[in-house]
Formats: C-alpha cells, sequence, structure tokens
C-alpha cells in the first residue's frame, strides 16, 4: 500500500511540475472548466426564475443537486480522466507497453500517471457551490450526514471512473476512442436532474442502469433529509456492480492485448 | 464569374465526398443529441409540471424550439472547422493556397456548406425515425412571414457560425494551442447562444443586452422566428443587427488573415 501511495506521490509532483511550466494552458483550462460551472449554474437561477419546483425539487435543493454533481465530475477529471482518456490511444499506438512494464498493477499504473491540477482547483469552486446552497436551504447537517455525503460522494466517483474505464476499455477492441469523451459527458449530463423527473424508459435507463442520477441523487439527499437505508442499498449496490464490470472488461482487455508493431 | 462558379464547385464536390467518408462521425453525432434530447425533455417536463407556461411559452413550444435548435445545429453550426483550419496553418498546408488564385476563406466556406448539407441530412434519419415519438411536441405557428425571413437569418448565422470558427482558427498565426480559446468560447456560445434555455426567459434587460451581441444571432434568432418566439417587427430588427455582425466578422477574419500572413513562415521542403 506505502509502495503505491509513493508512485502515486510522485504522478503528483511530476503533475505540478508540468503544470507550472505551462502556467498559459493552467489559466486558461481553469477558466475553461469554471464558465462550465458557470453555464449550469446560469441555467438553474434563470428556470427557477419562472417556476418554483423541478420534480419536486427547491432551487436550492436544485442547486445542492448540481454542485454535487459537478464536485464529483472535478474530481474524475483532476484524478483519472486524462490517463482514461489516453489509454485508448496508448494501446492502438503500442505505448501501452510501458505501463505494463512499470512496478505496479497495469490498472493502477494507467489510471494514476498525471492529475490534472485545474479541475482540482475547481473542486473549491463545486465545493463552494454546495456550501451556499446548504446555507440557503438553512439546513444544519450532523456531522454523520456529512460524513454519509463524503462516502456517498466517493461512491460516486468511483461508479464514473468505472463507466470512464469500461468506455476506455473497449479500444482493446476498437481502433477509434473518440466514444469514450462524447458517451461519458452524453450519460453524466443526466446527473444533474432529480430522479423525481424520470419516468417510463428513461427511469429505467438513467436511475437504475446507468450510474448517472443515483450517484448525486443519493448523497444530495443525503445532506437535506438524512440517511436512508433504500439509498444507502440502491448507491452501493450500483457502484459494486460497476466497478466490478469495468475492472473485468479492463482485465479482459489486458489479455487481449498483443501490443502493437511500428 | 462562370470560372469562378466552376472553381468553387470543384471545392464543394470534394467537400462532399471527403464529408461522407465521416458519415458514422455524424450519424453517432446525431444519436448522441438525441440523448441530449432525452435530457432537455425530462428537464423541461418537470419544469413545467404545475405550470402551463413559462415564459408565455407551453411545453410543447419550448420542445419545438430545442427540436429546431437540434436540426439547425447540424445544417449550420460550426463543428471542428476551427481546429481544420488551425492544422492547415500549423502543419503549413495553407502555403499552397498563397500561390494559386483561390481564395482561403472561400475555400474553407464551400468546404463547410458541403459538410454541412452532408450533416444536416445525416442527422434528419435518426430525427424522422423518432417522428413518431416527437411529433406531438411539434407546434409551429402559421405564419408564412417566419419562413421568409427564418431563411435568411439561418443562412446568416451560418456565416457567423463559420466566421467566428475560422476567426479562432487564424489565432494560430500567433498562438500555438487554440482548443482553450475554442472552448472557453463554446461555453459563452452554449449560453448566450440559447442552447441552454430559450434567451427570451432570461431577465429583461439582459435580454436586451444579449440582443446586441453575436451569440444571440448564432442559433436562438432562427430558431425563435421558427418557432414563434419573436414578432415580426422584432424579427426584422434583428436581421439589421445580424447582417452588422456578419460584416464586422468578415471584417475581422480579413483583418487578422492579412495580419497572420505577415507573421507566417512557409518552409520550403
Amino acid at each position: 500500500m506505502l509502495h503505491y501511495l509513493k508512485i502515486w506521490l510522485a504522478s503528483v509532483r511530476y503533475s505540478l511540475v508540468r503544470s507550472m511550466m505551462f502556467r498559459g494552458d493552467f489559466i486558461m483550462w481553469s477558466m475553461v472548466e469554471f464558465f462550465w460551472m458557470g453555464v449550469n449554474v446560469a441555467a438553474i437561477a434563470v428556470i427557477y426564475q419562472h417556476t418554483d419546483s423541478i420534480a419536486g425539487w427547491s432551487q436550492f435543493e436544485m442547486l445542492l443537486l448540481v454542485g454535487t454533481s459537478m464536485l464529483i465530475q472535478r474530481l474524475l477529471m483532476g484524478l483519472f480522466w486524462s490517463n482514461l482518456f489516453e489509454m485508448g490511444r496508448n494501446i492502438r499506438t503500442g505505448n501501452f507497453d510501458f505501463f505494463l512494464a512499470q512496478p505496479g498493477h497495469p490498472l493502477f499504473m494507467v489510471s494514476t500517471r498525471k492529475i490534472d491540477l485545474d479541475s482540482l482547483l475547481n473542486v473549491t469552486i463545486a465545493l463552494a457551490i454546495v456550501l451556499f446552497s446548504v446555507k440557503k436551504l438553512g439546513i444544519s447537517p450532523s456531522w454523520a450526514d456529512i460524513s454519509v455525503y463524503v462516502v456517498f460522494l466517493g461512491c460516486g466517483l468511483v461508479s464514473s471512473y468505472a463507466m470512464v474505464l469500461l468506455l476506455a476499455s473497449v479500444s482493446f477492441w476498437t481502433i477509434g476512442t473518440k466514444g469514450v469523451e462524447s458517451g461519458y459527458f452524453t450519460i453524466y449530463e443526466f446527473s444533474r436532474l432529480p430522479k423525481q423527473a424520470f419516468s417510463g424508459v428513461a427511469n429505467i435507463i438513467f436511475v437504475w442502469i446507468l450510474p448517472a442520477v443515483v450517484i448525486s441523487n443519493a448523497p444530495a439527499r443525503a445532506l437535506i433529509s438524512g440517511f436512508s437505508i433504500p439509498d444507502t442499498v440502491w448507491l452501493l449496490t450500483s457502484t459494486f456492480i460497476w466497478l466490478s464490470l469495468g475492472i473485468a472488461v479492463f482485465q479482459a482487455g489486458l489479455r487481449r492485448y498483443s501490443s502493437a508493431s511500428s | 464569374m462562370r470560372l469562378l462558379i466552376a472553381k468553387y464547385r470543384h471545392v464543394f464536390n470534394v467537400g462532399l465526398q471527403s464529408n461522407i467518408v465521416y458519415r458514422w462521425n455524424f450519424a453517432m453525432r446525431a444519436a448522441y443529441s438525441l440523448i441530449h434530447l432525452a435530457f432537455v425533455f425530462i428537464l423541461w417536463s418537470a419544469a413545467y409540471r404545475g405550470e402551463t407556461t413559462i415564459g408565455g411559452f407551453s411545453l410543447h413550444q419550448t420542445l419545438t424550439y430545442f427540436i429546431s435548435l437540434l436540426v439547425l445545429q447540424f445544417f449550420i453550426g460550426a463543428f471542428n472547422e476551427d481546429y481544420e483550419i488551425s492544422e492547415e496553418i500549423r502543419s503549413g498546408l495553407i502555403n499552397q493556397f498563397l500561390t494559386k488564385p483561390i481564395n482561403y476563406f472561400m475555400y474553407r466556406f464551400t468546404i463547410f456548406v458541403s459538410a454541412r448539407l452532408v450533416s444536416g441530412l445525416l442527422a434528419l434519419v435518426p430525427l424522422i425515425l423518432a417522428l413518431p415519438l416527437l411529433s406531438e411536441y411539434l407546434t409551429f405557428p402559421p405564419e408564412l412571414w417566419r419562413l421568409t425571413l427564418g431563411l435568411p437569418a439561418a443562412i446568416m448565422s451560418a456565416l457567423i457560425q463559420f466566421t467566428i470558427a475560422y476567426i479562432f482558427g487564424m489565432l494560430t498565426f500567433w498562438f500555438l494551442e487554440i482548443q482553450s480559446f475554442v472552448i472557453l468560447s463554446m461555453t459563452i456560445e452554449t449560453l448566450l447562444g440559447g442552447q441552454v434555455f430559450p434567451l427570451d426567459l432570461l431577465p429583461t434587460v439582459i435580454y436586451r443586452i444579449s440582443q446586441f451581441l453575436p451569440y444571440y444571432y448564432q442559433m436562438y434568432f432562427p430558431a425563435a422566428i421558427f418557432t414563434g418566439r419573436i414578432d415580426y417587427d422584432s424579427a426584422v430588427q434583428g436581421l439589421g443587427i445580424q447582417a452588422f455582425w456578419v460584416l464586422a466578422l468578415l471584417g475581422l477574419a480579413n483583418l487578422l488573415w492579412r495580419k497572420g500572413l505577415e507573421e507566417h513562415t512557409a518552409v520550403g521542403g
């Protein structure tokens, strides 16, 4: 375990140095993410000018939901995104070989090679949106509620990671990797909606099958109305299934991988 | 004149063929757009629960607006023209245009028109398939002027979309990487172009200001004319402002091209 922590810290140091080398880039990309979050907040502000509730959620409950969804997404972007995204490219070019020769499990090595500081910087903004919403809602969650929220966030991060890993692992079989980005963003968009807004087929797909709605709704509900056993079971089961699926597909791909000749 | 048309007709044909190669990319993009449309439907249906109108428009009118936006996007939106132009400058491919009697802007614009023809028609396929589901939501106003004013508005929107992408491409003369500029601008375009919510839902003062910005004319304006969100007077007035932006952006694009070429070094090989 200590061994992996040391490897990860080395990656963090490397990413930090790299970000400071390209300062202009770092500032621009931080702004890009900041602006995207602004778009989502503006959307809520405008819609609630004309209505009091979206599927029973008030403006600041909705803002809390969107803030939570952003928090998970920023963490995913900061810690894993570019690593998994590049995995597809590396498989195609054969550069994936290097990861197999590194001193750790290939899954760990490909997932943690670098971190994106701009996304991690924006985690603070997403957190500020969550705290602002909590204040506006006038709720004072107990330490237990906050702990549940943090654990649920972790589950959301793991589920999102698993989904991207699954999409990226498809590269072991196909040549193109374009679907990873659009696939993830299209599905993740639904995490900004309350569960109660869904019905029919959409309910089955986005609420029950894909890890989209559950990962933001469960933590947001935990802060608003406290710990709930059904939500916990729902989120833990979904996280377990998706992580297992992600790892299984990655491992199957790994067994199939035969490098690329130049 | 005939020679000029013949010249760009060839470019158009080449553009058509090379874009048909990417038909699966466009089809995939259209499929993702349909999933996004599901998101829009779920969000707005939930927002309309307990309200008959929002901003004076019914749920069906708002959904018609978003469906029209989707169709327009595939016919007039700029996709990755900025990156393609940037790549042509970086790799030195533009050098060949400097010595030939062909205008680079016209060349790229012709390719853009052929590409949108392909992507637009391809996007219609999944939409037509989904029509039995969508048709109950579609509600268009009957006035004929909406078509006669909406079409020129859509054409000018295409020009604005393309010229903005072209301008970002031109930045490559000065910057190594333009991706962050493009995405930063895309966030503003998404919001002020009316893709997140119809702009008329903005507070009045902000809506008035937005009418003087080019983003308003990128997508919202033609969609709003077609779907009945703006009246005749606003449409006529808007066409004037839109024409101004077309000219201003074309002027800027031309200026950047000329200044850029002064910076540009063509290395032979």
